[in-house]
């Protein structure tokens, strides 16, 4: 099917572009896969309800920006996520909008200039990569999934899945698009490995209320943060090891804040999936979208606690916005 | 350490702070005594105890036991992870074990924490590792070549690029390093206790076929800290020591485990042996892993057999009887604990990297 159902010639492949869709791979923790997926996955399924595709649709998922595609079909397109200038045959084109797009043509996305640090580009009928164990997420960690496993580069072709209606001049109105920043608050839940044993109540003071720089060696496998020395409510991990951060390895869920020795580093959704550090809380999931935007050059982070009634909440409003009522005509 | 504690401790930033904010965005605000403990049960007949936590909105880490290296915990952890994928229990999406642990993942629109607290004691009701359990479990049977040169050249390469000066990379090798944390006479003895015991894979993680392995005879245990920092290169099939646990690095990548030798693939998703048909990870937690010695050349030659699916993996079917090894323990607790003496003894006086 994907055959006649036309392709995406890559151009231009940017920092790091690769396929990705949502939930990803879950169900296979326990054989050492974490889900990859959309880092931002509020901004991958917004641009594909804009084109009419299933929300959870294989796009594609842009890094800063400064990337090119060419379709050998007519397709209908929408770009989100981070602010930058996308184009069409060198004819600038909205946001958060879905555009029909002449065979041949020559879509741009050019470079973010903050805030916000990813883009997604869905097309109506989807990135047609083969499905590996049920999803055609791109695993950067694994080198597995989306197109052989790795990021695009020009020159790749990319199979598109056919086109069932074309949904071009629809747009998301302005109310229910993300709203980004150089200063992110971040909704997180406390756990698993905070007070009373692990850490002090000073230390989760401090976790939740100071601001955090993004280290820039961060990506889809992690966003590490600044170096704290916490106090901690144990003097050492005993037989774990020395530094009190330590612990018999365990499975880590997606958005963990892990503390490996001083460093915190968020887990993301090509992270490893258990280790032997602590997790002082955890990202509520429906503001993990928010890890997906941030500058790993000079973002700051405050986490905000919340209980789990509150995350499940963050959780219902977001997908709540992400219904037809959303959609606007052009 | 304590100045910078009183500092950031100290300032505005604190409990009442985020209850001011909280306040400000109509959220619950969260008490100054909040746990990420959900429940405590304590130890009760075969049931260690058992601590439950929050792990975002959607998952809970169910701990079990104390923070010991007692492999009855992990027995106890795949039982529990077992029993939970035949019993279908609403909401889960899926469970993981750790050494003594299982995440378990749910829907929270199906079910809730407190429910899984619940679903789970009747699930822990019915494990009792010592009443004739058995775990589903193979023995496979993998060579393993020591000291070779794509280790060697892993330590070397750290050694230029990383850290010259580590202590467990003192010349040239990390195995002097093990055996002298360890209190062990020499390099054979080092292999010796990877060799002399079958290995029990606790648990897959990190990455996607790992496994993390322990001797099932703690006479052969040893301990050994992790890479201070961590190498940027590894070899596939790559065996190290980290902790109390060994493992098998199934791709080419960074790692912190001190290196001993070299085994043949693990992990293949492009599925060139016919072992790795329909699935790219040839361990599962509950297998057993036995070690034997071959030169260098014969392990590339393997390596290479196994690539061009002329190598058959030799695997046994053959299911754990955990209440028979429980059973045996106690015959050698003496030696077992003499050996973790040493150990202990010998790591007081040996530099950490």
């Amino acid at each position: 099917m994907s055959g006649s159902a036309g392709i995406l010639h890559v151009t231009d492949g940017g920092l790091q572009t690769t396929v990705q869709d949502y939930p990803g791979r879950p169900g296979m923790l326990a054989q050492g896969f974490y889900p990859a997926g959309a880092m931002d996955h509020l901004a991958l399924r917004a641009v594909n309800l804009v084109v009419g595709n299933p929300l959870g649709t294989a796009a594609l998922e842009i890094t800063l920006g400064g990337v090119g595609f060419r379709p050998d079909r007519a397709a209908t397109v929408c770009v989100g996520g981070a602010t930058a200038p996308v184009t069409v045959d060198g004819e600038e084109v909205e946001l958060w909008t879905s555009h029909r797009v002449p065979a041949g043509s020559e879509i741009r996305v050019g470079i973010a200039e903050g805030p916000g640090f990813r883009q997604y580009l869905a097309v109506a009928g989807g990135i047609a990569v083969p499905e590996l164990f049920g999803s055609r997420s791109t695993y950067t960690m694994g080198a597995l999934g989306g197109h052989e496993g790795r990021g695009l580069v020009s020159g790749d072709e990319l199979p598109l899945g056919a086109e069932t209606d074309a949904a071009a001049g629809r747009r998301l109105a302005a109310g229910a698009r993300p709203e980004h920043a150089r200063d992110w608050q971040i909704e997180a839940v406390r756990g698993p490995q905070a007070t009373p044993d692990f850490l002090t109540e000073e230390d989760m003071d401090t976790l939740f209320g100071r601001w955090w720089t993004v280290d820039p060696n961060s990506n889809r496998t992690g966003i590490r943060l600044e170096s704290h020395k916490f106090d901690w409510a144990r003097s050492s991990g005993g037989i774990a090891g020395g530094h009190p951060s330590n612990i018999l390895d365990n499975p880590y869920a997606v958005g963990s804040i892990n503390v490996n020795g001083d460093l915190p580093v968020i887990l993301g959704p090509d992270g490893p999936t258990a280790g032997g550090f602590v997790v002082a809380a955890t990202i509520a999931h429906g503001a993990f979208w928010k890890v997906g935007q941030l500058r790993p050059v000079g973002d700051r982070i405050r986490f905000r606690e919340v209980s789990v009634e509150d995350a499940i909440e963050i959780d219902n409003e977001l997908t709540g916005r992400l219904t037809e009522a959303s959609i606007e005509s052009v | 350490m304590g100045d910078e504690a009183a500092v950031f401790g100290a300032s505005g930033f604190t409990g009442g702070w985020v209850k001011d904010y909280c306040a400000a965005f109509g959220a619950t605000a969260v008490t100054e005594s909040a746990s990420a403990i959900i429940d405590t049960l304590e130890a009760a007949g075969p049931r260690p105890r058992v601590v439950t936590r929050q792990a975002g909105d959607r998952a809970v880490l169910v701990e079990y036991g104390e923070i010991e290296f007692d492999l009855t915990l992990n027995f106890f952890a795949l039982a529990a992870h077992a029993a939970l994928a035949e019993h279908a229990v609403s909401g889960v999406v899926e469970s993981a074990p750790g050494f003594r642990s299982l995440l378990v993942t749910y829907d929270p629109h199906l079910t809730s924490a407190s429910e899984l607290v619940n679903a789970l004691s009747v699930v822990h009701r019915d494990i009792d590792p010592s009443a004739g359990m058995t775990l589903p479990s193979r023995l496979i049977h993998l060579p393993i070549a020591f000291d070779d040169e794509q280790t060697r050249a892993a330590i070397a390469r750290y050694g230029n690029s990383i850290r010259d000066d580590a202590p467990n990379c003192e010349g040239g090798n990390n195995v002097d390093y093990i055996a002298r944390y360890n209190g062990l006479a020499d390099r054979e003895e080092v292999y010796e206790a990877l060799l002399a015991t079958e290995q029990w894979t606790g648990f897959i993680g990190f990455f996607p076929g790992l496994p993390f392995m322990f001797p099932l005879d703690p006479r052969e245990v040893a301990f050994v800290p992790k890479y201070n920092p961590t190498r940027t290169w590894t070899a596939e099939g790559a065996v190290g020591i980290g902790g109390p646990c060994w493992a098998i690095y199934p791709v080419e990548s960074a790692g912190g485990y001190q290196l001993v030798g070299r085994t043949i693939p693990i992990y293949d998703i492009e599925e060139r042996n016919e072992v790795f048909r329909g699935n790219p990870l040839l361990l599962r937690a509950g297998d057993r892993v036995r070690f034997h010695r071959v030169e260098e050349a014969e392990l590339l030659e393997l390596f290479g057999d196994v690539r061009s699916d002329r190598y058959r993996y030799r695997i046994e079917e053959s299911p754990f009887d955990v209440a028979e090894y429980l059973n045996w323990l106690p015959s050698i607790e003496d030696d077992a604990r003499e050996r973790l003496e040493r150990c202990e003894a010998a790591a007081a006086t040996t530099p950490v990297p």
